[in-house]
């Protein structure tokens, strides 16, 4: 095995890596409101979640593989890798690829350790936008694109951050207020079935969506990776073994089921039921699917955040818990940066010690990191027994809401 | 154009779209639960209401289909078009 072989196989852990932590960290998108609700327990909504992710990640038949073009100057417009970063074996794209990738699983679970739903694409594209800072300078990165189509950090990322969830928190609102008048007065035998498939229906659609659309950015890079490193050359297919480990990866982390975001989504921002659960699925799916359709791109997380909080607001006599909220957004706002200066440091030090070496090393720190949060996350673990526990806010319990008033 | 003209040219596009299947779907498919209890309430049954309801679910069930059939193009590299008015899988423009 020569040099960049062995970095390759690296970097291709490490993504599949990434993507199945993209799985869990996302179930809650779909799966939180039902979950809440209890229109699915919680071990059948991770599978069924789990499920549609790997049938909708083997449905994209037709991958992008400039999906990192729209943040950073990898790529040339076909796809293929920059011929100044191809040399000795791709070494100098691949110590990029992977230095992103740490600083996007790394802060993926930190996020999770702290119960908050930030963007699994924010903290992959931020990994990437970092270590292209370090390895190519600023000019690396593709800012604001050339100005004739939405594109570049600010167009794909930062503006669809902040439209995205109010868009999704307006539709649900007025979903959410439209289906409480109109069944008024129905007897609840009714509503509470009727609106328990239509839960599950519209989750179903969010989940799908979701591995259509999140396990390509994974199928993307690491052929990238294998193009960089001489190892495919076709810019128009992918090898097929990567299609299905990554299918794997994203469904069985969406499997595993990230109850500690599932819990804040779920029970820390509003208190669910069953209309505005409907409510916002629906939404997320009109939001996710409108704009895939129209090329704007956006991330689940903050479509599934934001219709949750339109739900709650859209409710009467319903309370949102502003504070979880605000952190979630503080999470969001820091989520690029942060993913950036890690993906930058890990970067500056796999270049310091360079060669095999120096991935190495970088890859024995993400594990470290990795257990470190896993250990953490012992000493409070939240599974599918407790995640439908009551929201204690610690700081302030005058908050407690009385639930369902409007039942 | 700047970005900033183009996030909001897509924004509204993409509120438009969610308002009407987003909001629309799910008022119809409470509609139709208001229905179906309704045509069973009375002493006899209201054969109108109940089919009035199913009517309204199946709207709801064309929608859904819409969004799968959306899915399902887009990852095999088509898009959906509606200029027909009905909507149509072709090519997707680059």
């Amino acid at each position: 095995m020569t040099q960049s072989t062995v970095i390759l196989v690296l970097v291709i852990v490490t993504a599949l890596g990434f993507d199945f932590t993209n799985g869990f960290h996302d179930t809650a998108n779909a799966m939180a409101t039902s979950i809440a609700t209890g229109a699915l327990r919680p071990k059948v909504a991770v599978a069924l979640s789990g499920a549609l992710n790997l049938v909708g990640a083997f449905l994209s038949v037709e991958v992008a593989l400039t999906v990192t073009n729209a943040v950073v100057k990898l790529q040339n417009s076909n796809g293929t890798p920059k011929a100044s970063l191809t040399a000795d074996g791709g070494e100098a794209l691949l110590l990029i690829i992977l230095a992103g990738l740490v600083g996007g699983i790394i802060w993926n679970l930190l996020t999770w350790l702290l119960g908050l739903p930030s963007s699994s694409s924010h903290a992959l594209f931020g990994g990437l936008i970092g270590a292209t800072v370090a390895g190519l300078g600023w000019a690396g990165v593709n800012w604001n694109g050339n100005g004739t189509k939405l594109d570049g950090v600010v167009g794909k990322v930062i503006l669809p951050a902040v439209l995205s969830p109010v868009i999704a928190g307006i539709v649900a609102g007025v979903g959410t207020w439209l289906i409480y008048r109109a069944v008024v007065g129905v007897a609840q035998k009714y509503t509470d079935n009727g609106f328990r498939w239509g839960q599950i229906g519209s989750a179903s659609l969010v989940s799908l969506a979701h591995g259509t659309n999140d396990a390509q950015k994974t199928m993307g890079v690491i052929t990238l990776a294998l193009i960089a490193s001489g190892h495919w050359t076709s810019t128009s297919s992918i090898p097929f073994w990567v299609k299905v480990c990554c299918a794997l990866a994203i469904a069985m982390g969406t499997y595993l089921g990230g109850w500690r975001i599932i819990r804040t989504l779920g029970k820390g921002l509003v208190e669910i039921a069953p209309p505005q659960g409907m409510a916002a699925e629906s939404a997320s799916a009109a939001v996710i699917l409108a704009s895939s359709h129209l090329g704007f791109a956006l991330s689940t997380t903050h479509v599934a955040t934001g219709s949750i909080l339109g739900s709650g607001v859209g409710k009467p006599g319903a309370q949102v818990r502003w504070r979880v909220a605000g952190r979630m957004v503080s999470a969001w706002l820091i989520t690029l940066p942060a993913a950036a200066l890690v993906g930058a440091l890990m970067w500056y030090l796999g270049d310091l010690i360079s060669g095999v070496a120096g991935a190495i090393v970088i890859f024995l720190l993400l594990l470290g990191a990795a257990g470190y949060m896993y250990l953490r996350s012992r000493k409070e673990p939240v599974s599918h027994e407790n995640v439908n526990d009551e929201w204690d806010e610690v700081t302030t319990p005058s908050e407690r809401v009385p639930a369902g008033s409007a039942n | 154009m700047s970005n900033l003209g183009f996030a909001l040219d897509g924004a509204w596009r993409v509120l438009l779209a969610g308002l009407a299947l987003g909001a629309g779907l799910p008022i119809l498919f409470a509609l139709g639960i208001r229905s179906l209890a309704w045509s069973a309430a009375g002493p006899a049954p209201r054969v109108a209401a109940r089919v009035a309801g199913y009517g309204l679910f199946a709207i709801v069930l064309l929608g859904i289909a819409l969004g799968i059939t959306f899915i399902v193009a887009t990852g095999f590299g088509k898009a959906l078009s509606f200029e027909h008015i009905y909507p149509t899988i072709v090519a997707k423009k680059h």
